[in-house]
């Protein structure tokens, strides 16, 4: 077993990948299908690909878990410090490399944080004393020493993953592979976990590799990137200058995410600005803006039309998640009638009140984002509006019915909720008995469940998996199956519980795609979310809960310009809003979205590919 | 999520109280003898003084907190009763002693002989509650794992997975009640009675072990990346040795034990 603190000879990479393609057993074709890259001890590197491309399947075979502990057919070499992983045991290959996983729930053994950091080194043999003062260096790094006799339980999400980073450190392995640390943590959590790895990175003694689509925080500590296309071969390899300043526009046609403050760059230049070096970061984005003249075009009337002028003018270059919103602002919604009225409710769990006083109105054909930090109420009162949870009566209203003295069926002709995870919602075999259940609860005749059940089916582009097990469909799949059911019955409003965690941009784009399309056709929308840009990109209205209370209800621009309101709330500034706040421009210093960016002349009607067909 | 009903990780604090410091081995073997006796036991009184001398045991040896001694002295105590009732309604009445009626409703009646049994059978029980306290309420879910890999050489591969299992608990609690209150909101539970609640369990089943079967597999990924197996055994930083103070206490326990069992032979209702 090679000792990590060996260094090799300096000609030998530390890590060499040659064209690797890994084929999951009862797959057909390979994900990847043949990546390559090489990287030197010390180096940081940021892995990219299109969805679907096998970036987590790549960092799952570094350390041998593909194909020892997860069955698959691999081709091509992974060495690590001249060891063959496919070859090697994950133990050995464990001094090598350490793994840091997506859900930190999930990487949890123990009962205290002093336990689990210690599990790995005791696991190697290491004397106790040697455990002990890797343990507590680990702990040191990520600030979690003080607090080491505690429960894991006690972390936040975002102090689980730096304890996950520490045990990760306490291997002593020379090589850190992170698949999506901070997919499933909330905007403090990400926070926290990059300035974790940030001191790591200063550190300068682990080679890291990073799979992570919160581009926008991970850019700021790599300095190298290897690109994968949607097959999973390298197509570019080197600097983070070179491959994301250099090749930016290439990536961005294979359907690679690029950093927001990158993506609203292309738009501009597009739009007629000479920007110079293409910024990476909110702060080189401010740079860049505040250094270049406007261009003729955006200065006028044009340039400083709103979301409403900018419709219809999606370009080529606006990625899918930024595609503008119809322009149905408070101010269009507020003539029409409130279908959800929330009146002084009060909700407590046990003896503890999770919700106080609350006073909440949405009008038909609005979107709606609640926001908050962890354990703030508002799932709470999501739930409470959908009458998921019991409220007293005479609280809420949804439309003409009182959640707490109707029944079901007259609810869900109102409102549907959807859970966070769509299989918790499944309750039927196939996909078609999952929508006819609804149907049949309304007590329509079998003729016409058969037709709305199918023509839900095809709106949500389901119509060929109807007697499949829900189950069985893929991710994306299963979300738009739990939003055509939650709808099915033909309730107006829909309401989502942190629709888009733990997913990746694309999948979670294609839902926002759907959603925008049913509000556009109508639906009331009400969501709750972590997801800042989802919050600006696709929200009317912005409402923030705080220790159960709502602090704040406005128009989405006016809540992302109070910098403390969203700090307080464990909430941060989408990467855009940085960037161009304040900016000496005024056609972009009221920038959120990507979609408000100043837009080049030509128009270009074809928008994202919608999902499903609007909703009748 | 965060507040766990029983946490197996808790620190047992109680310094310098003998219980705590013992190997949890020893605490299990002790009642073992009077345990497998108690199955055999009719009368009342033996299962009072095997009861008696649980008791004593944890009081001397372990500092009990409220909610420990609530359920020593009130929970257990209730649940005697309720159930000693309980067993007596059920007893067969022609099979019993007739000579005292306790309750008479119309024409059931309840005997003394029946109420006896009843008694005898929910106190039993509550004696094999009291000897499994000993151990149970004053060892940690870790020190039991530390003891069974370094005494009966119970792989650790086992003892360890069978802890990380621990965690799964509380999370499986939070997702079933997401479950049953989706399904609710979906409007799947079909009609009263029992046949409709077990198709109703039925249906949290697959979504519950899809989550389930998911989450260990992520869990194991991620003790082999941390060489979890790596070799046939690991450190230890915690050594739960056997010292001659387990003997001492195995051996007294058992001599107290079986005296009571002796004194009080042949354990039937008179």
């Amino acid at each position: 077993m090679g000792s990590p603190a060996d260094e090799t000879a300096t000609g030998t990479p530390f890590v060499q990948v040659e064209d690797v393609a890994i084929t999951h057993d009862g797959e057909s074709t390979p994900t990847p299908a043949g990546a390559s890259f090489t990287l030197r001890r010390g180096e940081v590197v940021l892995l990219l690909g299109p969805s679907g491309s096998g970036k987590s399947t790549l960092a799952l075979s570094l350390n041998g878990l593909i194909p020892h502990s997860i069955p698959a057919t691999i081709t091509g070499s992974v060495r690590i410090d001249g060891q063959d992983a496919a070859h090697t045991p994950v133990a050995t290959l464990s001094t090598l490399v350490g793994m840091v996983f997506q859900d930190p729930d999930a990487q949890l053994v123990t009962g205290t944080l002093l336990d689990e950091v210690a599990f790995g080194p005791e696991n190697l043999r290491l004397p106790v004393d040697v455990v002990l003062a890797r343990a507590e260096d680990a702990l040191r790094r990520v600030g979690l020493w003080e607090r080491r006799t505690e429960n894991p339980d006690r972390l936040s999400g975002g102090g689980r993953q730096r304890l996950a980073i520490a045990c990760a450190l306490a291997m002593g392995s020379p090589l850190l592979v992170l698949d999506e640390p901070t997919a499933n943590l909330d905007p403090a959590g990400i926070e926290e976990v990059y300035a974790t790895l940030a001191e790591v990175v200063a550190a300068g003694d682990r080679t890291i590799v990073l799979v992570e689509h919160n581009l926008d925080q991970a850019v700021a500590i790599t300095d190298r990137v290897v690109a994968l296309d949607a097959a999973g071969r390298t197509v570019a390899d080197g600097s983070t200058d070179e491959v994301l300043r250099g090749r930016a526009d290439e990536l961005h046609a294979l359907g690679v995410w690029l950093p927001v403050s990158t993506l609203a760059a292309l738009a501009l230049r597009d739009a007629g600005w000479q920007l110079g070096r293409l910024p990476l970061t909110p702060d080189e984005l401010r740079a860049a803006v505040d250094a270049a003249e406007a261009p003729r075009q955006a200065r006028g009337p044009e340039g400083a039309r709103g979301p409403e002028g900018a419709r219809g003018a999606e370009g080529a270059r606006g990625t899918e998640g930024a595609a503008p919103r119809q322009a149905r602002g408070p101010e269009g919604a507020r003539g029409a009638a409130a279908v959800i009225a929330v009146r002084d409710l009060t909700v407590s769990r046990g003896r503890t009140a999770v919700l106080h006083g609350i006073d909440l109105e949405v009008r038909a054909g609005e979107f709606v984002a609640i926001v908050g930090a962890n354990g703030a109420g508002k799932t709470t009162l999501l739930q409470a509006i959908a009458g998921v949870i019991p409220v007293p009566r005479g609280r809420v209203r949804i439309d003409d019915v009182d959640p707490a003295r109707t029944d079901l069926r007259t609810l869900s002709r109102r409102i549907g909720f959807v859970f966070q995870n769509p299989e918790h919602q499944f309750i039927a075999h196939t996909v078609y008995e999952e929508l006819a259940h609804g149907l049949r609860l309304q007590r329509l005749p079998d003729d016409e469940v058969r037709r709305r059940a199918l023509d839900v089916l095809t709106r949500f582009g389901l119509d060929d998996r109807a007697d499949v097990h829900p189950f069985l469909l893929s991710g994306g799949q299963k979300r738009r199956l739990s939003v055509g059911t939650a709808l099915v019955a033909g309730a107006p409003i829909l309401a989502l519980d942190e629709p888009t965690f733990g997913q990746d941009r694309a999948r979670a784009d294609e839902l926002l795609r759907l959603l925008r399309t049913l509000n556009e056709a109508g639906t009331t929308v009400l969501v709750v979310t972590h997801d800042m840009q989802l919050v600006t990109d696709y929200a009317d209205r912005t409402v923030v809960v705080e220790g159960g209370r709502i602090v704040a209800d406005a128009a989405t621009p006016d809540i992302f310009s109070d910098a403390a309101l969203l700090r307080r709330a464990g909430l941060r500034l989408p990467p855009l809003r940085r960037a161009l706040q304040g900016s000496r421009h005024p056609s972009l210093a009221g920038v959120t979205r990507l979609a408000d960016l100043p837009r080049p002349a030509a128009p270009d009607a074809t928008s994202g590919a919608p999902v499903a067909e609007a909703a009748s | 999520m965060t507040s766990l009903a029983v946490d197996p990780y808790a620190e047992i604090a109680a310094r310098g109280r003998l219980l705590p410091g013992l190997n949890p081995l020893a605490k299990l073997a002790a009642p073992i003898p009077a345990m497998i006796v108690l199955v055999f036991v009719r009368d009342l009184v033996t299962p009072l003084a095997l009861i008696a001398l649980g008791y004593a045991v944890l009081l001397v040896g372990a500092r009990l907190d409220l909610r420990r001694v609530l359920l020593i002295f009130v929970a257990l105590p209730v649940a005697v009763a309720v159930l000693g009732f309980g067993m007596a309604v059920w007893t067969d009445a022609s099979r019993v002693d007739q000579s005292v009626v306790v309750l008479a409703i119309g024409p059931w009646t309840l005997y003394g002989g029946a109420f006896l049994v009843g008694l005898a059978t929910s106190l039993r029980l509550a004696a094999l509650i009291a000897l499994a306290l000993i151990a149970g309420l004053t060892t940690t879910g870790p020190d039991l794992v530390r003891a069974t890999v370094q005494q009966l050489r119970v792989p650790y591969r086992i003892g360890y997975t069978a802890l990380a299992a621990f965690r799964f608990v509380p999370r499986f609690g939070h997702e079933l009640d997401v479950i049953r209150q989706a399904h609710r909101v979906r409007g799947s539970h079909g009609g009263r009675g029992p046949f409709a609640a077990l198709a109703r369990w039925w249906g949290y089943i697959v979504p519950l072990l899809a989550g389930a079967i998911r989450h260990a597999e992520r869990v194991a990924l991620a003790m082999d990346s941390r060489a979890f197996g790596a070799h046939p055994d690991r450190t230890e930083r915690h050594l739960v040795p056997w010292r001659a103070r387990d003997t001492v206490f195995a051996v007294a326990f058992w001599i107290a034990s079986l005296g009571i069992l002796w004194a009080l032979f042949p354990w039937t209702l008179a």
